[in-house]
């Protein structure tokens, strides 16, 4: 009877060995397939596409085609919908999506740190991404063969050890109205017009130490006027009885609402919110609007950097880009390379201002956890 | 004799090394990272111990802790008494609609509470459901306040209490209550003096739910922070863990502070249950049945109607506004299906994928968490297993702990490069979700179980054992009959609770593998949220939809093995 007992417990533990053994192949086995059934559309498309890379990569490097097979893993914040088909189908090789807010994908990132699953990391978050680099966990010294083709304002993004490139500037804060609270002569116009007190308790913003794409914003201010400007430029902002909300959709449901009725909203909510039909409307402060760089940065070990090299290329491409303003879900920004329109509503005068990615980086922490203690005080 | 405690020995050690392995290491892994932050990474240095001592000098910690032991206390006094109470009501008296409220409880359990807080903010904020239809502009300020929250929490939290003193009354010995009716005893001193105390170790463990269930809790406080800051350990957990630079270190120490919260309220409980010996059930414990109140019985029915209709009808009812509100507020409040409409249209295969991979994982869950929460329950119940309070405590312990930690602590334990030559690098492959929501619903599963087997007399085992039945013959013909209806709905609520587990899936799903919690998730954050209420209840009345097949069909045969 023990031993009968004896036996059952082995096989149990040995059945949950084995289950797992065999998921863990059979899974790969899932995603290939699953990788088929939805590339099903185009499969005609990629394989005829995927021939001549494949040979080119093959002459390039013999190492590179062992993990041929296997697909690129890219984590993105935005665009998870249209880049996959339209990679796919330029270059032939496969592309697997995380896509997560910005928050999500570096605490991911961060905690693969031993064994990284990703080959490219592609989102709006410089400051990290260039942390990232300095700590050598970025490919360096490759360029991309359209780096010329950068704008100026993208040039000046791109650091000394070609760890990242950046594909394209967004407003991680404009100044967004309520039209049926002020007009455009009665709304807040600069930064500064948020202090004034006719505004008090009417202002909304998303919370720099919570949503990812408001640390771009804040850190202009602290960078461009200095750490203790900075503080009291947000010191007084939070005494005007400024609403902090934990993230951009809630400021823009606030907004809508009626809860609030001007507000530092990031550039896409903005728009979408205007496209929707809402009573809102956007201005571009003349000083600038902070603006958030998307970046894209290849995994220093990556195995398949043939393909992420081919993806970096792809984002660079001006093809891509229109394709991301006239298709994607990001779709306002500004493209980062020359030869691409951005969206025609778009402000033309849309002045972008950011932070040095180094010096955001490095006091990431620091005015973040300034921002969490405030709050609650 | 000597033989029975051998194997429960056995078992006893396979279920505490799979529990460890599910729940306690992952656990273990994030609060290391106080010690040896790199540890995960090759690099051995040693961490800044004086990280624990931050939360006394940090203002966003030291609310955070503060306001965890707040509302876990507040929740557990209130829920405990809330769910005693209606536990007695229902056990003593029949009344119409009761069915509802086991039902009701039900779905309080199995739905995630971003949902339920999230329904509670709509009905509740300035110019909320409540302000909007019925005017009550006084309710903006009452529940956004911590006596409110602790309100809101209750009505949410109450069915773990509920259940457990609900099923501890199932049976009852009469002649110590008519004994001291004889006496001369009121029904109040009798009450008092004989069936409370006899409820105790009920209404302990009850509460012990409650506690941990609240203070990790992620949902209410996130939910609540777009109208009222109130930061629990939790959510500054979230915090470290979702903001850049992420600080693992920083989540372990106030992981270790919400584990000693934990480890605290189970000092109390075992403080208060000391000494005393409970095991009163004998062979003249009869079935309670529930009798007809001799007066007032429609007050009971009333009470109940209006009971369910805050607890249930609130946060459902605001999320069923929100979903078929028209998308725009410039059209005004108009009722439109745009948003079901969307869910199914066109290409957009993104919700039923999603829906199709939770429902998956769920399943492959449940039933693995059935296995696991059977094997806990038979060792919590019959064995003498010199470590079943260590059993005990972890199995509870995926309950206050939040996804995100343990999601990270798996990202930790299963993403070692070594695993991949033995085939289990399991993080990347949809079993790391399986196994997260294994972890996660153990606590409720064996709860059930240890509840239904309570009432198997181990003597009915001992005597099959006699007759020379081996393990899998007294388990598959004497306790999986007398308990089917246990394992039953305990797997559909883990079945239930697992499809909508957004922490564990946001950190750990594999590439191109959305699940629907991460679908829901993009909605919000895409500024959709009818679509995001839509898919919510959508999914909601698919799952409930599926347990109540489930239950049809498995019903019949259960009536047939009783009589």
């Amino acid at each position: 009877m023990a031993n009968g007992y004896k036996m059952k417990g082995l096989m149990l533990v040995s059945v949950l060995m084995a289950t797992a053994a065999l998921s863990a192949c059979g899974s790969n086995g899932n995603n290939e397939a699953n990788t088929a059934a939805t590339n099903g559309t185009n499969a005609a498309a990629t394989t005829e596409a995927s021939t001549e890379p494949t040979k080119e990569a093959a002459a390039e490097s013999p190492a590179a085609d062992a993990s041929k097979d296997e697909p690129l893993v890219v984590y993105l914040n935005d665009f998870d919908d249209i880049v996959k088909p339209m990679f796919e189908e330029k270059t032939g090789y496969k592309l697997e999506i995380v896509s997560g807010n910005g928050a999500e994908i570096a605490s991911r990132i961060e905690a693969e740190k031993g064994n990284p699953h990703w080959d490219v990391v592609w989102m709006d978050s410089m400051p990290t991404i260039d942390q990232m680099g300095k700590n050598g966990q970025l490919l360096d010294s490759w360029a991309p063969s359209n780096l010329g083709g950068l704008t100026d304002f993208a040039k000046g993004l791109v650091p000394a050890n070609n760890t990242y490139f950046p594909t394209g500037e967004h407003a991680a804060s404009v100044i967004v109205y309520n039209t049926k609270a002020f007009d455009a002569n009665s709304a807040p116009k600069t930064w500064d017009d948020l202090l004034d007190a006719k505004f008090k308790g009417a202002i909304g913003m998303a919370d720099p130490a919570v949503a990812a794409p408001a640390y771009p914003f804040v850190a202009w201010f602290f960078q461009s006027e200095g750490m203790d400007q900075g503080k009291s430029y947000f010191d007084a902002l939070l005494k005007n009885g400024v609403h902090v909300y934990p993230k951009n959709p809630n400021v823009a449901k606030a907004l809508t609402d009626g809860e609030i009725k001007a507000a530092a909203l990031q550039e896409s909510n903005a728009y979408t919110l205007k496209n929707a039909g809402e009573p809102v409307d956007i201005i571009w402060p003349a000083e600038g609007a902070p603006a958030s760089v998307r970046v894209a940065a290849i995994q220093k070990e990556s195995k398949h950097q043939e393909a992420a090299k081919a993806f970096v290329e792809f984002l660079l491409d001006p093809a891509t880009q229109q394709a991301l303003i006239d298709k994607g879900d990001e779709s306002y920004f500004e493209p980062s390379v020359k030869g691409v329109n951005a969206k025609a509503d778009r402000a033309a005068d849309a002045k972008l201002v950011v932070a040095e990615a180094g010096w955001a980086g490095e006091h990431e922490g620091e005015i973040k956890q300034w921002f969490a203690d405030k709050a609650v005080k | 004799m000597l033989r029975i405690g051998t194997q429960g020995n056995r078992t006893g050690w396979l279920v505490l090394a799979v529990l460890f392995l599910l729940i306690l290491l992952p656990l273990v892994a994030v609060v290391i990272q106080v010690l040896l932050p790199g540890v995960f990474f090759g690099h051995f240095e040693l961490g800044n111990l004086s990280l624990l001592l931050d939360v006394f000098r940090r203002p966003l910690w030291y609310v955070s802790l503060k306001n965890s032991v707040i509302l876990g206390i507040g929740t557990t006094v209130l829920a405990t008494i809330v769910g005693t109470a209606i536990a007695m009501a229902r056990s003593n008296w029949a009344f119409r609609g009761a069915k509802l409220l086991d039902f009701a409880v039900w779905i309080l359990i199995i739905t995630p509470s971003f949902i339920l807080a999230q329904g509670w903010v709509m009905f509740a904020s300035a110019d909320g459901l409540a302000a909007q239809w019925l005017g009550w502009h006084g309710l903006h300020s009452f529940i956004f306040q911590p006596v409110g929250l602790i309100v809101v929490m209750t009505l949410s939290k109450f069915p773990l209490a509920y259940l457990t003193v609900y099923s501890a009354l199932e049976w009852k010995v009469d002649r110590l209550s008519e004994a001291a009716r004889l006496s001369g005893g009121s029904s109040w001193t009798v009450w008092r003096t004989i069936q409370a105390p006899l409820l105790l170790p009920a209404i302990c463990s009850g509460a012990m739910l409650v506690f941990m269930d609240t203070v990790g809790d992620f949902g209410l406080p996130a939910s609540i922070a777009t109208i009222f800051r109130f930061p629990t350990l939790p959510y500054s957990i979230y915090s470290a863990l979702y903001t850049s630079p992420i600080r693992f270190d920083m989540a372990g120490a106030l992981s270790f502070y919400l584990v000693l919260l934990i480890a605290l309220a189970m000092s109390v409980q075992l403080y208060a249950m000391r000494k005393s010996r409970y095991d009163f059930l004998s062979s003249r414990a009869t079935r309670s049945e529930p009798k007809k109140p001799r007066k007032n019985g429609i007050y009971l029915v009333f009470g109940n109607i209006v009971f369910l209709a805050v607890v249930i009808g609130i946060p459902f009812g605001s999320n069923l506004l929100m979903s078929i509100s028209g998308s725009s507020s410039g059209k005004g409040r108009e009722l439109t299906f745009e948003h079901y409409k969307a869910l199914f249209a066109g290409n957009n295969d993104m919700l039923l994928k999603g829906l199709t991979h939770s429902l998956e994982i769920a399943a492959v869950a449940a039933v693995i968490g059935l296995l696991v929460g059977f094997l806990v329950a038979y060792v919590l119940t019959y064995s003498e297993f010199k470590l079943r309070k260590t059993i005990d405590v972890i199995s509870l312990v995926s309950l206050a702990v939040p996804g995100i930690v343990l999601g990270i602590g798996y990202i930790f334990i299963w993403n070692q490069a070594w695993l991949e030559k033995i085939g289990l690098l399991l993080y990347g492959t949809p079993w790391i979700l399986i196994l997260a929501s294994v972890a996660g619903v153990i606590p409720v599963i064996t709860r059930v179980v240890v509840g239904a087997m309570a009432k198997v007399p181990r003597q009915l085992l001992s005597a099959a054992q006699m007759q020379g039945a081996s393990f899998s013959h007294r388990v598959t013909t004497i306790l999986m009959p007398l308990i089917k209806g246990a394992l039953l709905y305990a797997g559909l609520a883990a079945f239930g609770a697992s499809v909508f587990d957004l922490a564990i899936s946001s950190i750990l799903y594999p590439p191109n593998f959305m699940t629907l919690p991460v679908v829901i998730n993009k909605a919000f954050e895409d500024l959709q949220f009818g679509y995001a209420a839509a898919a919510t209840l959508t999914g909601g009345g698919l799952v409930i939809l599926i347990i109540a097949v489930m239950e049809l069909l498995i019903k019949p045969s259960r009536k047939r093995v009783k009589s």
